[in-house]
């Protein structure tokens, strides 16, 4: 009796774990089959790529696309050459911006929410309020004073523009993260540190920091991934090369009709790569950081 | 040392000066700036018409059909997509909280479309959406559900729901990380005493669960809210608002207003509104989060 019990229990729970995976396997196709599309076209000949009925396997695969970002002047310099230029640069640009972003938030992040995890200070509240109100307030409608002050500062076209322009859109998401992870971490050993004799800046660098490292790096990976993903600010504040983000200059190829498909494709891939990487390799740690931190409540 | 020589409220205060100064200057400063325009005949291509007429645009645009047009079209977006994220994300993240093969291998790829820029989202969904050579047009085909090719963004009701399934794909990790996030906090013990009590499956998930993921789903709720609301990026690439004014939300004829006609005051007026009702849903949803007296600024 008992071990007929045992084996349905067994059986079913197979059962569950093969269920389980099947939904897996469906939630992997569907975050993977769009973007599959994008690498497949990237691949593909222009010819075939525009060729009915679609194929999903190309039949002769090629690196051409890719190869033309890296060599320019290369044969395919005729279709699209400014994209081609364009893109290589782009993708710099965005990572310093997105780089750029992710450590001023680190930096201005950390004092302000320390200040809101530990301290007591007169306007408190009213400051949680007004950070996060400035979540709410539509990008378009910055866009235009903010191109002045911009200007006014004399960054127009500068890379430093949109770091800072993207600080002020991030933080407020930093200071929530960070000021729930600080909460979560206790008292003691910030005092043990303080009586021993450490200055408040040392202590948070040898002991805060450290301790609250998950939520550092999921606060900094939401900051870069804004930063990286922003498109709006990008073309309004840059003008050429110089500072032109990687999403500025797809869309500029996006909108012209003599760029090749298959180019603008190799494109788009290249430009997601530097983000998707950092958020393979810090996945554990996102999660982590929130788990601990903002949902917590 | 310096908490001893700073009272704690001047220390707090000093904390957030960096992050406020950033904000005071970019957000603010542009925030009011906005909002005196908009209460100024202003537009570019007549400049010389330039004056103070107090809140004449806001007048004419409530009394425009666009506005009521792009409000609907707007709501229903919102409405759309962030029920869709929602139940999505739920599903995705109580599946990627079970174990099971691959388990690990889902939580990455569940990343994927959080490292695309909706510029480049955008891009590449219209290819899939391509009423030539398009992915979609070739499965279903091939899969027989339809006999000939069809122009899913020329069809005002298609073109919406094309749209929102391409914000939804963009929008979705957020939420999946936030909710997984919160997932991994609850306490096994609590399931192990329902357990006890001889509960299990939808019991579990409605007495134990859901009771938990209730303020994160909240906060997810936010964001998904003010996402949807300020989206911008995917329309100009995929839509540009059309067919018609299928796809013009608020956001949309905020720029066209400002951006195409040139007119800053009624552009900047549309802004004041579609902040204005970005503001007020997160304050429904704060009184929710309120109500529930688990908040804690």
């Amino acid at each position: 009796m008992s071990i007929l019990k045992h084996r349905s229990g067994a059986q079913a729970q197979r059962r569950r774990t093969v269920l389980l995976s099947l939904a897996g396997a469906v939630v992997a196709a569907y975050f993977l089959a769009p973007f599959s599309w994008l690498l497949i076209t990237s691949i593909m000949t222009e010819r075939e790529a525009l060729s009915t009925p679609i194929h999903w396997v190309p039949e002769k695969p090629t690196l051409v696309n890719y190869l033309s970002f890296f060599a320019p002047s290369g044969t395919r310099s005729i279709v699209g050459s400014r994209a081609a230029e364009n893109t290589l640069p782009g993708i710099r640009n965005s990572f310093v911006a997105a780089s750029g972003t992710a450590a001023l938030n680190l930096v201005l992040g950390t004092l302000a929410a320390y200040a809101f995890a530990r301290l007591r200070f007169p306007g408190r509240t009213l400051l949680m309020f007004l950070h996060l109100g400035s979540r709410m307030v539509p990008g378009i409608a910055l866009i235009v004073p903010l191109y002045l002050v911009i200007q006014r500062l004399g960054l127009l076209d500068n890379l430093l523009a949109l770091i800072i322009t993207y600080l002020t859109f991030t933080l407020p998401f930093t200071i929530w993260v960070l000021k729930s992870y600080f909460q979560g971490i206790p008292r003691d050993l910030e005092e043990a540190a303080l009586i021993d004799g450490c200055t408040w800046a040392r202590m948070v660098v040898r002991v805060l920091l450290p301790t609250a490292a998950p939520g550092l790096v999921a606060a900094a990976m939401f900051a870069f991934m804004t930063a990286w993903n922003d498109y709006l600010f990008a073309v309004i504040l840059t003008s050429s090369m110089a500072a032109k983000t990687a999403p500025a200059v797809v869309a500029g190829f996006a909108t012209d009709v003599t760029t090749e498909r298959t180019l603008m494709a190799a494109g788009g891939v290249l430009a997601v790569i530097p983000p998707l990487v950092l958020a393979f390799l810090f996945q554990r740690f996102i999660v982590q950081g929130l788990a601990a931190g903002a949902v917590k409540g | 040392m310096v908490r001893r020589r700073l009272s704690e409220a001047s220390f707090g205060l000093w904390l957030n000066t960096p992050a406020l100064a950033a904000i005071l200057l970019l957000i603010g400063y542009p925030i009011l700036y906005s909002l005196w325009i908009s209460f100024h005949r202003y537009n570019l291509k007549r400049p010389n018409l330039f004056r103070f007429i107090w809140l004449e645009n806001y007048w004419s645009i409530l009394a425009s059909d666009e506005f009521w047009s792009s409000l609907w079209i707007t709501l229903l977006f919102t409405a759309l997509a962030v029920a869709v994220v929602i139940a999505l994300g739920v599903l995705i993240a109580l599946l990627l909280n079970e174990s099971f093969p691959g388990r690990g291998f889902v939580r990455m790829i569940v990343l994927v479309p959080w490292a695309i820029p909706p510029v480049v989202n955008g891009l590449m969904w219209q290819w899939i959406y391509d009423a030539k050579v398009g992915a979609l047009n070739g499965l279903l085909v091939s899969l027989g559900f339809l006999t000939s090719y069809r122009g899913w963004l020329s069809d005002p009701t298609s073109a919406l729901l094309a749209l929102v399934t391409a914000h939804v794909w963009n929008a979705l990790p957020f939420a999946v990380i936030l909710l997984l996030a919160a997932l991994q906090t609850i306490p096994g013990e609590l399931y192990d005493a329902a357990r006890v009590d001889g509960s299990g499956g939808w019991h579990l998930f409605l007495h134990v669960t859901f009771p938990w993921l209730a303020q994160p789903l909240l906060i997810v709720l936010i964001l998904q809210t003010i996402l949807a609301i300020r989206v911008f990026d995917v329309i100009y690439v995929l839509t540009a608002g059309g067919p018609g004014t299928a796809t013009t939300t608020l956001t949309w004829q905020t720029y066209l207003t400002t951006f195409d006609s040139l007119d800053f005051g009624l552009g900047n007026a549309y802004a004041y509104i579609v902040g204005i009702i970005t503001m007020g849903l997160a304050l429904i949803y704060f009184r929710l989060l309120y109500s529930r007296g688990e908040f804690e600024l």
